[in-house]
């Protein structure tokens, strides 16, 4: 799905370094790495934001430098860390924004549209949410929310930067349960930055670790391996 | 929200008809019907109700609708709740360059509509400085302050003006200043309702950008939204509808942050495709009552529009600051 190749990552002065990669439709990764080491801006450019340095970014043999931000918006989706919620936006209609790259000019939602809306309410158990406010929900489900409106996009690919951080043990492995089963499901490509190495090693999610200048991916390590590599 | 939106269209011809009779001359719909339809320029109450009544009438509608509309564009384009073309300084961008547009002499444009330029470009102007403000601040106080701050700025300006002016021009810049409904001639009329509708229409043509505008910029350009096209035209078109009815009414205070507000709290949604209709209802209906006010109190007393509207609406946004930054 996404072919990393020697990709530069930095704002103007390159920071990270990737070796190359290949990440797989069906499953999720997780980028760990100490505070300030360019995690963020490994997501920024991932989506686009940030200009690729030096090497490229190739999803399904495309390099990204070609993507339109249409194409874009329709191809990958960000949840970040934490989304606030907004005064009288239902859960709904926060979900429904999901659908913008596909409807009309005029952003009139269609049955279709309406039914994927509740299909990933369900997939993510908060079908009772809907009506709510999203202003006036817990922490937890706010963040549920955030990442169902990603798979209400409907992109190949979602980043996730630091999701768990405003969240609590239980959600925290809730969350990333969730994602672990859905990207099997649907068959996405799923990356989520994160400080929760038990959590990952838990859920036996590959990893994807930046230390000293350099992003590796490893499918297995050892808690000890993990942190010696990272300090 | 059904029954509200029925309820204002309701309440709409109803402040329409209270407006009409609030005057201090009454006069009957025969006459209202015949001076629209078979104006006849010899009786006096037809040349009333044209010359008068009907600019005075339309504009009402068209001061409230327009200047709840751009306030509601601007507090979704700031994210702001406080935010408005007065408190935001776009009236008083307008203020300078008609201050300096009325009694200076320097004409910026030739002709009757050199006015709607003149506001226009003052409001824009200050649209874009307020823009490039708000980029580099994060509290939504320190906007308003910014605003507040801008508008003692080109006030100082136009007291320097007002100094130097001659008595005849300081005199239509000082009514103008207070606000009025009544300056308008049924000639103008057909013109600024036509660009009034041109707004309208594009307004509607922004739902969808500006429902995104509401998660934020950032979660709204990836889903495929262009942020500075977005910006640009929403900001054009505040500065359009401002502009231009502060180009013929004055500076009204506090409608286009007061009203939004109040729509939002009525109708609990952030789909703006009910909020444009709700703003533009909400505040036609608002400023009709206002005028109508003013109208009964003729006989006693002419009060400046802008004063009403300052006392009413005042105490309003007050009451949202305690609601909602506490």
């Amino acid at each position: 799905m996404i072919q990393l190749n020697q990709v530069g990552i930095g704002y103007q002065k390159e920071i990270l370094r990737t070796n190359d990669i290949f990440l797989e439709s069906g499953k999720v990764y997780a980028l760990v790495g100490r505070n300030g080491i360019g995690k963020s801006t490994f997501i920024q450019t991932i989506i686009g934001q940030q200009i690729v340095l030096s090497g490229d970014i190739l999803i399904d043999q495309r390099s990204i430098s070609t993507f339109s931000s249409k194409e874009l918006s329709e191809t990958i989706a960000l949840v970040e860390t934490r989304f606030e919620g907004v005064e009288y936006l239902t859960v709904k209609d926060y979900l429904a924004l999901g659908r913008a790259p596909f409807t009309d000019a005029y952003g009139r939602m269609t049955s279709v549209d309406w039914e994927i809306v509740q299909k990933t309410a369900a997939d993510l158990s908060i079908g009772h949410l809907l009506e709510k406010n999203t202003d006036c929900i817990s922490d937890g489900e706010r963040q549920l929310c955030a990442v169902g409106r990603a798979f209400v996009q409907e992109t190949p690919i979602i980043l996730l930067d630091e999701p768990t951080a405003f969240l609590d043990y239980i959600n925290r492995n809730k969350l990333l349960e969730i994602l672990v089963a859905l990207a099997s499901k649907k068959n996405k490509c799923i990356i989520l930055s994160t400080h929760d190495i038990d959590l990952c090693l838990d859920q036996a999610v590959p990893l994807l670790l930046a230390s000293s200048g350099k992003i590796e991916l490893f499918s297995s390590l050892s808690k000890d391996e993990i942190l010696n590599a990272m300090y | 929200m059904k029954w509200i939106i029925i309820c204002l269209w309701c309440l709409l011809p109803i402040a329409m008809y209270v407006h009409i009779i609030s005057g201090q001359i009454e006069v009957s719909f025969a006459s209202f019907y015949q001076a629209v339809f078979h104006f006849d320029a010899n009786d006096t109450m037809q040349v009333l109700v044209r010359e008068f009544r009907i600019p005075r009438l339309l504009m009402a509608m068209m001061a409230g609708a327009g200047l709840s509309l751009s306030g509601m564009l601007m507090q979704t384009l700031f994210k702001n709740p406080l935010a408005g073309p007065y408190v935001l300084g776009i009236n008083s961008g307008a203020s300078l360059l008609m201050a300096i547009s009325l009694m200076t002499g320097i004409q910026f444009f030739q002709s009757n509509f050199g006015l709607i330029g003149t506001a226009f470009i003052g409001a824009f102007g200050a649209g874009i400085l307020m823009m490039s403000v708000a980029q580099r601040l994060r509290s939504q106080l320190s906007l308003l302050l910014v605003g507040l701050m801008f508008g003692s700025f080109t006030s100082a300006f136009v007291s320097i003006i007002e100094s130097l002016a001659g008595a005849d021009s300081l005199k239509s810049f000082t009514m103008w200043s207070m606000g009025s409904l009544q300056q308008v001639e049924f000639g103008q009329l057909g013109a600024i309702v036509l660009i009034f509708c041109v707004a309208l229409v594009f307004a509607f043509l922004l739902v969808k950008p500006l429902n995104l505008l509401v998660i934020g910029e950032k979660p709204a350009q990836l889903l495929g939204l262009s942020i500075k096209k977005t910006r640009r035209s929403v900001l054009l078109l505040t500065a359009l509808i401002a502009g231009l009815i502060t180009a013929f009414c004055g500076p009204i205070a506090f409608v286009g942050m007061a009203i939004p507000n109040l729509t939002r709290l009525l109708f609990q949604t952030t789909n703006h495709r009910h909020l444009i209709l709700g703003n533009l209802l909400i505040g036609a209906i608002f400023l009709l009552f206002m005028d109508a006010f003013i109208q009964v109190l003729e006989a006693f007393i002419s009060l400046p529009l802008n004063a009403i509207t300052s006392i009413v609406g005042a105490p309003f946004v007050v009451f949202l600051l305690i609601r909602k930054l506490k």
